[in-house]
């Protein structure tokens, strides 16, 4: 108990901080964003009524205390575009960016730790090699250059998927294709260094000699692993965000990713703050989860 | 024996890679500086919408025009020119500025050490692409705003490295000797742990070089680059002609993607030879 209190500490720390920072980074960046909304035209009345609309008129520690107490409660003002509440906006917009980025995850821890550890298993062999080339490549393919390049070979070469559209099941298996290639690497290689390290370790030199079969000493060393690979997809958390909203304005998908890219054209810069701030939330607490989680796993580690 | 020949393969074809693409990247700085443009004014590739969307090898240009009518060679070639530059610069800075809080948080006073740690594994746990997405939102499209956030957020990594380098390193028996004989607290870091971290920092410096250029990358597709010739920039124009012009797509990816295999490849290999784990030069 004293650990997850400890942990749970340590995140309400860590968050506060960053939604600080966040605060900061944005009132110190070089240029007025008010001017920038409204364009060069604008007259100093407007971009006058605007700031107050904005609520930047006043004094910087007041402003703060409204950010802040605006996040925890779930009220950050409105879209400058739309008019309509972010919150809502986000909440319209969440289920396809959810559903996307959880499949992506639990299909690439599944494949990423079965390629990884048979290629820890079969070291050397043909099956290591081409896992490790395979992997190699998919990472040199970014998810913006890897999304133009699957639609281009499956959907409008080979006309096995369709291009783009929201719907049905048919629609999402390109999206968490993207983002899988690349997420599975990373396991792949993860899981096979950390097997092949875990593997040289005396008791499993014992189990050996106990008598044990090696299916039995792999499944056992693979869960030694376990506590290193959670921690890389927690890690890599923040690329898989950012990775799904990059997804879905390749494949034109409703969801945050959308919403963020649409933003930024219509330099609506509160809802890309907006979904910044949760997103970063939300990756803090999936990292705090999953340090928990290896600490509780693994005694080593605390 | 066999595993260290792959090492040594490893290295070669990521070197040959990146000698390529920096051969490249030089040759079209010379190119734009001083036999086309002047060295103030280098020379950017133009639109030219007479020549819209040509197919490679046609009318004189090699891979083809892009959707504004520029030369796709030139285009890559100005992009690659751009993303060299800015994953140098990012990785000096985040290099230097690790360097410096690193061994901070190496050192032996209290009041020293447990902020810079601190904020080390503060930084550390930032989801640095979305601050990057927010800030650059901000600032708009700025060079020096992109650096600055690549750097800020990119440092603790590096950090983390240079500080158990620098526990390591502080235990060996040449580094007690030269503190006994009476050297400076700056003397000890410049003389003595700064050429012994280098090659460790040196290829970390190559690994983040290729995180560098994704994250630029990632920016400029969602239209918050630094410069118009960015990667991922021009990846986005070229998704809305998929159909009609997919070499864009195609050439672009395939030059991005060499790149980054290069750079990750040769880091890899780097990294493996100068682990002390796996090492078998130390014992022949």
């Amino acid at each position: 108990m004293s650990l997850f209190l400890n942990k749970l500490s340590y995140f309400l720390v860590t968050i506060f901080l960053s939604l600080t920072l966040i605060f900061f980074l944005i009132r110190l960046a070089p240029g007025d964003p008010v001017a920038r909304i409204l364009g060069p035209n604008a007259k100093m009345e407007e971009i006058i009524s605007y700031r107050e609309q904005l609520g930047l008129t006043k004094a910087t520690h007041v402003q703060y205390i409204d950010y802040l107490t605006g996040i925890f409660k779930g009220d950050l003002g409105n879209s400058l575009y739309s008019k309509k509440k972010i919150t809502r906006l986000m909440g319209e917009h969440f289920i396809p960016t959810f559903t996307i980025a959880f499949f992506s995850i639990l299909f690439a821890f599944i494949f990423g730790v079965i390629f990884g550890m048979l290629s820890g298993i079969y070291k050397s062999k043909f099956f290591d090699h081409l896992a490790r080339a395979l992997a190699i490549t998919a990472l040199s393919f970014p998810i913006f250059s890897l999304g133009p390049v699957l639609v281009y070979l499956m959907a409008i070469k080979l006309k096995l998927l369709p291009v783009s559209e929201w719907g049905d099941l048919k629609h999402a298996i390109l999206p968490i294709l993207t983002l899988v290639i690349p997420l599975g690497a990373i396991i792949t290689k993860v899981t096979r260094n950390k097997f092949l390290e875990e593997a040289k370790v005396p008791w499993v030199d014992f189990l050996r000699a106990k008598g044990m079969d090696n299916n039995g000493i792999n499944l056992r060393v693979l869960k030694v692993c376990m506590p290193t690979i959670l921690n890389i997809v927690g890690i890599q958390m923040s690329v898989v965000l950012a990775g799904t909203m990059i997804t879905e304005t390749i494949f034109d998908i409703p969801g945050m990713g959308m919403l963020l890219f649409e933003s930024i054209q219509n330099r609506d810069y509160p809802v890309v703050q907006g979904i910044i701030v949760y997103s970063t939330i939300i990756y803090m607490a999936i990292y705090f989860t999953v340090d928990y989680l290896n600490e509780k796993m693994d005694p080593r580690i605390g | 024996m066999m595993k260290h020949k792959i090492k040594g393969f490893e290295i070669k074809l990521g070197g040959g890679i990146v000698f390529f693409y920096l051969f490249w990247a030089l040759g079209w700085f010379f190119y734009s500086h001083f036999i086309k443009g002047s060295l103030t004014t280098p020379y950017n590739p133009l639109p030219n919408l007479k020549t819209e969307l040509l197919a490679p090898m046609s009318d004189g240009f090699l891979l083809g025009t892009d959707i504004y009518g520029r030369s796709l060679v030139e285009i890559l070639s100005a992009g690659l020119l751009y993303s060299f530059g800015v994953s140098l610069l990012v990785s000096f800075f985040a290099g230097m500025i690790g360097l410096f809080i690193g061994q901070l948080s190496a050192g032996d006073k209290y009041f020293i050490k447990i902020p810079s740690d601190m904020l080390t594994n503060l930084i550390f746990v930032f989801p640095s692409i979305l601050i990057a997405i927010l800030f650059m939102s901000v600032v708009g499209q700025s060079f020096w705003g992109l650096v600055f956030v690549l750097s800020f957020t990119g440092w603790p990594a590096y950090a983390k490295i240079i500080r158990t380098e620098v526990l390591r390193i502080k235990n060996l028996s040449y580094v007690e000797c030269s503190r006994a004989s009476g050297i400076s607290h700056w003397g000890l870091f410049f003389r003595i742990i700064i050429p012994a971290v280098l090659p460790v920092l040196l290829v970390h410096l190559f690994l983040g070089m290729s995180g560098v250029i994704i994250s630029e990358a990632s920016l400029g597709f969602l239209g918050l680059g630094g410069s118009e010739f960015s990667f991922g920039a021009g990846l986005s124009s070229a998704k809305s002609v998929l159909l009609e012009a997919p070499h864009i797509t195609i050439f672009f990816s395939l030059s991005l993607a060499g790149l980054i295999m290069g750079l990750n490849l040769l880091g890899d290999g780097l990294r493996d030879y100068m682990d002390p784990k796996n090492n078998e030069r130390i014992s022949k």
